[in-house]
């Protein structure tokens, strides 16, 4: 990918981000709500690595992303009631 | 309503501050205060390629040392309350799909893990991922099982003995050089070959197998005494 | 245009930032709050970041290409990151206190709605 397609990944991914930040707050299944964190925070791995921060972009990826998925996706299958 | 409004004026309020601050943040074109020390000297000083890692286990060694110990109580607590508030014992069986892919993924993503880990110093990656890695390959085989193990006592174990060279290791740094955690014990070696960078490798492996047995202990008090 | 790139970022951040105290005050479900709670914490992250972050360098790693130049003028500034890194296992550690924490609690009253917590009112 060349530098100048930079800025536009850059600003979709923000819009992108701040529409699912938005939607998983008002999504009627839980579930979803979670998943569409889990992307958030995917995507935000994605602009660490454009910020040239591969080190952080790593640990997002493998701790924000999957390790707290999985801790939301237990609480949900405890608390029971899926809205 | 009322706790829409309110809680609309606030955001409101944080969000006009937020504005009004950022932009002062400068739009500098060069590096300040002691990330330049740590940009111009790290190589030489602690023999690691990759500053971040230097920064994380070098430089700011008693930090993370900190760091491991929050996350060490965090996780000590969930595995607390879930014993002594057990939710169910029942496991249920793994669909045919997540068991399946338990026999086949946990190998390569246990290998990842321990790249992230090893090359630390050289390439992206360092104990927190590589442990983040390792762990969720443990979680996938425990999705795919139907057991219950007995304890997971050797969990225990293995998370205090990784936590103890880690203090080790710093005293080591009094011993010989009298700082606590200093990384130059080992020499520096040659930047970029695998084995350099001091202590790094070695506190990289411990933070990681620390981390691993941690979130690994939270997975499994998940599955056997939250049930689900 | 490679303003627009370095501030959309920051306009990211601050946008997660808003979106997950909205969340954290307006909704019900005690696991939606937990998660507005990440949404926060990945907002701050990425302006932690965005602060050390220079556009046209490279990341903070020695190779064979950076080893001739100089580093300070090659590279992004390494220290928020490493910052960034401790926020962010610390920030998983917080979630999984919290959802567990939430879970008991729920467990208690019967359901997930936080308004039922009645110990919290005040």
């Amino acid at each position: 990918m060349s530098d100048a397609l930079f800025p536009v990944v850059a600003i979709t991914m923000g819009i992108m981000m701040l529409a699912a930040g938005i939607v998983a707050l008002y999504v009627r299944r839980l579930l979803s709500a979670i998943i569409i964190v889990a992307f958030v925070s995917l995507s935000a791995s994605v602009l660490f690595l454009l910020m040239d921060a591969t080190d952080v972009a790593v640990t997002e990826a493998a701790v924000g992303a999957v390790v707290s998925t999985m801790i939301f996706l237990w609480g949900r299958g405890k608390i029971g009631g899926d809205r | 309503m009322i706790r829409s409004i309110f809680g609309l004026i606030l955001v409101l309020v944080l969000g006009a501050i937020m504005v009004a601050v950022v932009p002062d943040i400068e739009y500098s074109e060069e590096i300040h205060g002691v990330g330049l020390h740590y940009t111009s000297q790290g190589m030489q000083e602690t023999g690691s390629a990759n500053l971040v890692t230097a920064v994380i286990v070098a430089y700011r060694g008693l930090d993370t040392l900190g760091e491991v110990v929050v996350l060490f109580c965090a996780s000590t607590s969930v595995v607390l309350i879930l014993s002594l508030y057990p939710l169910s014992l029942k496991v249920s069986r793994p669909s045919f799909i997540v068991a399946q892919t338990s026999r086949l993924l946990p190998a390569p993503i246990l290998l990842l893990g321990l790249y992230l880990i090893a090359h630390s110093h050289l390439s992206p990656g360092g104990g927190f991922p590589g442990g983040a890695v390792i762990a969720s390959a443990f979680l996938l085989v425990m999705l795919g099982g139907t057991g219950v193990p007995g304890s997971s006592r050797n969990l225990a174990a293995v998370e205090s003995l990784a936590g103890l060279s880690f203090g080790l290791l710093g005293f080591w740094g009094v011993m010989k050089l009298g700082q606590f955690l200093n990384n130059l014990v080992l020499g520096t070696g040659t930047p970029g070959s695998l084995v350099s960078a001091g202590l790094i490798p070695l506190i990289s492996l411990v933070i990681g197998i620390k981390v691993a047995s941690e979130l690994s202990s939270v997975f499994a008090a998940f599955r056997y005494k939250g049930g689900h | 245009m490679l303003e627009l790139y370095h501030w959309s970022i920051a306009g990211t951040a601050l946008g997660l930032v808003l979106i997950g105290l909205w969340g954290v005050l307006t909704r019900r479900n005690i696991i939606r709050i937990a998660l507005a709670f990440t949404l926060a914490d990945t907002g701050v992250n990425l302006l932690l970041v965005w602060t050390g972050h220079i556009p046209d360098r490279t990341s903070p790693i020695h190779d064979s290409t950076t080893a001739a130049l100089n580093a300070t003028e090659a590279m992004v500034d390494p220290l928020p990151q490493a910052l960034v890194l401790t926020s962010i296992v610390i920030g998983v550690a917080v979630a999984a206190l919290f959802v567990v924490v939430a879970v008991l609690a729920s467990r208690r009253t019967g359901s997930a709605d936080i308004r039922r917590l009645r110990e919290l009112r005040w």
